[in-house]
């Protein structure tokens, strides 16, 4: 064959194909997935329904838990689509930055504690506490971003995602060498402790859970306008669109890189505090799960923007929470709740193969 | 003469060193690693790596030839030695005010927030003295470090290399107190002279004749290195053939190396060895496929645990041990093929949904399958067959007649012929047909397909193999420590595998090995360190990306690719789809996905 | 039955037609140019034909099998080979190897071959590289000696182009495919690739398409000349005849005023 000086051209046989090769797999196997994921939702719930197991109020609090939690992983993911959207990077170690405002509130969160300054004007206790750890979240991020990112600005894109890597791993094992790895209990104002409850339009909930609701709402909201509006937000929308125009243009980028770093870990700090009034405990890996699926709530929503981060960030909230009990005890599936991971991950597998773009996400793909 | 920009850079680099050391007090590693000593009853770990090198690097690169108006400028001796001495006050003296903040705030209380500013860390600040004359004797040795370093840097590399190559060989020497004298041992030598029986590290004699000898055979090699080459040559009779000697005497020198060892190097060696496994297979997904498998843990997982039933693993239950539901009870060398055969679907199934998917979306769904493929096998549900979180225990150590594979030296010889196995496949594959293909889609995917490399297929070759590699790991840890649960598969195996390719360098095999050697050996020999060792990893992941993307050992196509900044201005511009006509990508999983 | 037909192929991306309706056929050992005004079209098509894109309507048919819905590879096997508007070769890759790559669709060694490293896998080896080396001395020097162990990402813009020709012609194809070969040429190097073109065909056999917008090129090496204004045929003939059609003369002039 090596003989190409002859006129004739490629022999036949190499010229045909099997004609198993001509079918189009991809979209045989995505509709075989498509097919069984549906089948096993709906029997999985019909099942689930059918056998009673859970009463309608034990439902309910899956819902307001989903939702709480959903607050929580939008904050998160907020900060993921802000740094993707400006430097088309997966900031893996965010969820350390998140870790790091927990733990940071949890020292003042303590001491006012015991001052008893946290019962006796919680609202200005709790302001501090927010703001602290919005420092030290924020703080994080923009070390992050001057130690490890900055140097990678123009180098292969997977390079950046190992250092994300190894800086998660590293704040994550730094937290550890501070502070032990033993969980600490993070203090709660009576007025939000957990048998204190709202009921708004007929719904009881605890009142943390509103609260975590609400500053959720309150936060994207200012996000938001912050990035339609200012000429901040403008510069980081230029930044977004093409780095280079942009620095032509006149903007700073370097300035508004870091300010992308600054928000996401503001939000951040604000996840921080509200994880750990949620659960009552910090420790050194609270990042890494809550990170994870943070980003996956941003993916879902579509990578990018800023509602989307939102909207994934509640849908993943609700899908972990009531997803493993409605969809897996049907199966009489024992521990349904152990089997979360899995649940979130095949979602991040499904929106990938099916919606790349995410749900808000226009399927406007990235250069490669 | 005064060399510009300088003063900025003394500056700088002592405010760095002095964070060093700060970071390493107040995460404990200087409390913790204090008691091993490496020279004498002075010079510890802790005091040589966390106290005396920040200042020597510190000095080291502040004083490094600079670009100024596209002259190289070197500080001269003298300059570079104020300089450095300069680094080393700052950092003296910012670390002097931290321990006076500490003290003023009360150690107690700071001890309440960061656990590990404790009076023993001060203690050893004070270096057991009063703390006056403790602090003022550190002061004066930082800022000495910090002139050494500097004059260091200034040293043609005539000087400096045999003094670096000496002062790291006793460093090293004292790391090894655990394996040498064990060695020495063995032989039947006497050990006295070289490593203290009081304190474990290095004599003072020792540490000078280690210096000594090494800096020596240093500058020998430098001045007749290319002579001793061609000696060797000559005598073997030919290049080829005397790179097959070098390759017999290594395979002698890895064959005989548990026998002058202890038990304890053996068990290390094969724990380096099952990582050596999982880096190859891993580099070949990694390195040679271009694909981030951050999820190689499943791979890992499958092989153990499948290893674990077909060979007759017990489930550990309240009511004591009992069989799983499917029991296997084969012999481990008939289990292997099935398990590199399941691991091998593993990967084309996991590979499968991942085809289309962009890098970095790649890394974190196959994070995720790590996750899934974790949870799944610890599960209550499946508890039947793996045993839960529980895990499985007893598993037979895969006996050939009387030869039990649990006995470290054995189970080392095993590993051994599994990764000779896995590195001459991998440098087959490097080398053939196969290779290139991954080499071309690394390079560009589209372009590769559009050349008639099909990208399906050898992104689905490449994570099977890889995982059957990594499952052959698996298998052989099954074996290695016979019981098996949660602990031993979290994302942190497919972390420590990652480092190791990536400090080794991606796509590099010699890398690997070295990379393993370090990554799993010092830790094993070095038990202080290992609640720092995911710190280290960290560490070292962010280290060699920004400064030496290529890794140690560097393969030479992977480090081209890793520049792409230096050739910048050579970029070829222009979108692969052409700038004439309407450009519009097809998504990332083309059409009909909306 | 022609060797290659594009039968009323449509690509639009959004509200934007890039290829309307269009239609056109190459025949055994024929160099048919593709010509027209910048946005016409030219690239869109070559990209439908090798599958990069899929085409909203119509039919691609070769030796009168449909290749719409194979993938790139595919199409390459089974022997149209294709060059980029802009160059696209794998940089890191050493000259000789990138020819390699090219031969690739042509051998068959797995990993069990790669791995014994049998007879039959050695002298495949071999003949990949004669083939690679083979497609590389087409191009005379420039190719050849010092450089093939080169880096692709050292040559000159010129010889990157040639490499990327090498490459495509080590695939062994039926059809060659060229997007403007020779942009970014000097004069003399445009001529001397012209004759290579031409020699292309009658040395080997090729068949070959080739997008142009240097007229000496296309007037020198034309069998057939194929015009195209948004996505359109808009004339097809030989040289002089598409040349003087009013439909060209206005896709690149502009609308000629009345009167």
């Amino acid at each position: 064959m090596a003989n190409m000086t002859g006129v004739q051209p490629a022999p036949a046989a190499a010229a045909s194909l099997n004609r198993y090769a001509r079918l189009p797999w991809r979209r045989i196997i995505q509709i075989a997935l498509a097919i069984g994921i549906t089948l096993f939702v709906v029997v999985g719930s019909f099942r689930t329904l059918q056998s009673n197991t859970y009463d309608a109020s034990t439902w309910k609090d899956f819902v307001i838990l989903g939702v709480a939690q959903g607050g929580i992983y939008a904050l998160i993911a907020l900060g993921y689509t802000l740094v993707y959207g400006v430097l088309r990077m997966i900031n893996f170690a965010h969820g350390e930055v998140f870790m790091f405002g927990a733990f940071g509130s949890y020292f003042f969160a303590t001491a006012y504690a015991s001052s008893g300054f946290l019962n006796r004007n919680p609202v200005v206790a709790l302001a501090i506490i927010f703001l602290v750890a919005m420092l030290v979240s924020c703080s994080v991020a923009l070390l992050l971003e001057r130690v490890a990112y900055r140097p990678l600005r123009n180098a292969p894109r997977l390079v950046p995602l190992i250092t994300a890597i190894g800086a998660s791993l590293f704040l994550q094992n730094t937290a550890f060498g501070l502070w032990g790895p033993q969980a600490r209990a993070y203090p709660v104002p009576n007025i939000l402790s957990g048998d204190q409850t709202w009921t708004i339009l007929g719904i009881t909930m605890q009142r943390i859970q509103v609260v975590v609701i609400l500053t959720a709402i309150i936060a994207v909201a200012c996000l938001s306008l912050f990035v339609s509006k200012t000429k901040a937000g403008r510069s980081i929308r230029a930044v977004a669109q093409d780095r280079e125009i942009a620095s032509l243009m006149g903007i700073d980028v370097d300035r508004t890189i870091m300010l992308t770093f600054a928000l996401g870990g503001l939000l951040a700090g604000v996840a921080g505090v509200q994880f750990g009034m949620t659960f009552g405990q910090v420790h050194p890996y609270i990042g890494f799960v809550p990170g994870i699926a943070a980003f996956t709530a941003s993916v879902l929503g579509g990578i990018g923007s800023i509602a989307g981060a939102a909207l994934g960030g509640l849908i993943l909230g609700l899908l972990e929470s009531v997803g493993p009990p409605l969809l897996l005890t049907g199966f009489h599936i024992p521990s349904p709740f152990q089997l979360k991971p899995v649940i979130t991950f095949s979602v991040l597998v499904l929106v990938l193969i099916f919606r790349p773009g995410g749900i808000l996400g226009s399927d406007e793909p990235d250069k490669v | 003469m005064r060399t510009p920009g300088l003063g900025r850079q003394v500056v700088r680099a002592g405010l760095i060193g002095a964070t060093a050391i700060i970071y390493c007090a107040m995460v404990g590693l200087i409390e913790q690693l204090d008691p091993r000593k490496i020279v004498g009853s002075q010079l510890s770990i802790a005091g040589v790596l966390f106290l005396g090198l920040p200042p020597i690097i510190a000095a080291y690169v502040a004083t490094r030839p600079r670009q100024v108006r596209g002259e190289e400028v070197q500080p001269g001796i003298g300059e570079a030695a104020l300089a450095g001495a300069l680094v080393g006050l700052i950092v003296a003296a910012i670390t002097m005010a931290a321990i006076g903040l500490a003290n003023l705030l009360g150690i107690d209380t700071t001890r309440n927030i960061f656990k590990s500013v404790s009076p023993t860390l001060l203690g050893i600040l004070y270096l057991h003295r009063s703390a006056v004359s403790g602090l003022a004797i550190l002061s004066v040795v930082i800022v000495l470090l910090g002139a050494f370093g500097g004059v260091l840097r200034a040293c043609s590399v005539g000087v400096r290399r045999p003094i670096v190559i000496g002062l790291s060989s006793v460093v090293g020497f004292g790391m090894l107190q655990r394996i040498i004298p064990t060695a020495m041992d063995q032989l039947g030598l006497p050990k006295a002279w070289l490593y203290s029986t009081t304190y474990l590290g290095l004599t003072w004699f020792g540490a000078v004749l280690t210096f000594a000898v090494a800096a020596g055979l240093t500058v020998l090699f430098m001045r007749k290195g290319s002579q001793m080459q061609r000696g060797i040559v000559w005598m073997t009779g030919g290049e080829r053939q005397a790179r097959t000697a070098e390759v017999i005497v290594l395979v002698v020198i890895l064959l005989l190396l548990p026998f002058v060892a202890g038990t304890i190097l053996s068990q290390i060696l094969g724990s380096v060895g099952i990582y050596v496994l999982m880096g190859l297979g891993l580099n070949i997904v990694v390195g040679y496929a271009g694909l981030l498998d951050l999820g190689y843990v499943a791979f890992f997982a499958v092989g153990a645990y499948i290893t674990g039933v077909l060979t007759g693993g017990l489930l550990i239950t309240t009511l004591g041990l009992k069989a799983p539901a499917f029991h296997g009870g084969l012999s481990f060398f008939i289990a292997l093929p099935i398990v590199i055969l399941a691991a091998a679907l593993v990967g084309v199934l996991i590979g499968a949904p991942v085809l289309r998917l962009r890098g970095d979306y790649l890394a974190i769904v196959t994070l995720g399958f790590g996750e899934i493929a974790r949870a799944l096998f610890t599960s209550d549900w499946l508890k039947d067959i793996f045993g839960g979180t529980q895990g499985l225990t007893k598993i037979p150590a895969a006996p050939i007649g009387s030869l039990d594979f649990r006995n470290p030296r054995t189970f080392y010889y095993l590993v051994l012929v599994f990764c000779i196995l896995a590195a001459y496949i991998a440098w087959r594959l490097q080398e053939s047909r196969v290779g290139r293909a991954w080499n071309a889609m690394r390079e560009d995917e589209q372009v590769a397909e559009a050349v008639g490399v099909s990208s399906t297929r050898y992104k689905l070759l490449a994570f099977a193999l890889g995982g059957a590699i990594g499952a052959v790991g698996g298998a052989l840890f099954a074996v290695q420590i016979g019981s098996l649960n949660d602990a031993s598969f979290t994302i942190l195996v497919s972390i420590t595998t990652l480092a190791i390719v990536i400090l080794g360098g991606m796509g590099s095999i010699p890398g690997v090995v070295v990379g393993a050697l370090v990554l799993i050996g010092v830790p094993g020999l070095l038990s202080e360190f290992q609640a720092y060792q995911l710190l280290v990893y960290g560490a070292v992941l962010m280290a060699v990306m920004i400064l030496r993307p290529q890794g140690l050992i560097p393969n030479v196509r992977r480090t081209r690719e890793l520049h792409e900044e230096e050739r910048a201005q050579d970029k070829w511009a222009g979108d692969l789809v052409g700038d004439e006509d309407v450009v519009a990508e097809p998504s990332p999983l083309g059409e009909g996905s909306g | 039955m022609s060797l290659l037909e594009v039968r009323g192929i449509s690509k639009h991306f959004g509200g934007l037609f890039a290829l309307n309706d269009l239609e056109f056929s190459v025949e055994e050992h024929e160099i048919v140019s593709v010509i027209g005004p910048n946005g016409a079209g030219k690239s869109t098509l070559f990209n439908v034909i090798t599958g990069l894109y899929h085409p909203d309507g119509g039919d691609i048919r070769f030796r009168d099998e449909s290749i719409v819905g194979l993938t790139p590879n595919q199409i390459t096997r089974l022997g149209i080979a294709r060059t980029f508007q802009t160059v696209h070769l794998f940089p890191n890759m050493t000259v000789l190897e990138n020819a390699m790559v090219g031969q690739h669709c042509r051998s068959k060694a797995g990993v069990f071959g790669a791995i014994v490293r049998s007879r039959r896998q050695r002298t495949e080896e071999e003949r990949i590289r004669a083939g690679a080396q083979e497609a590389l001395d087409f191009f005379g020097t420039k190719l050849a000696g010092y450089r093939q162990d080169q880096p692709a990402f050292v040559l000159s813009y010129a010889n990157r182009r040639r490499l990327e020709m090498a490459r495509a012609m080590a695939t062994e194809p039926t059809i060659l495919l060229l997007d403007e070969p020779t942009a970014g040429m000097n004069p003399h190097e445009t001529l001397v690739l012209r004759d290579q073109i031409v020699r292309m065909r009658d040395e080997r056999g090729l068949t070959i398409v080739v997008i142009e917008h240097d007229m000496r090129v296309v007037k020198g090496v034309s069998d057939r000349v194929v015009a195209c204004d948004y996505g359109q045929k808009i004339a097809e003939g030989s040289y002089d005849e598409v040349a003087n059609d009013e439909h060209v003369i206005e896709a690149y002039l502009g609308t000629k005023a009345v009167g």
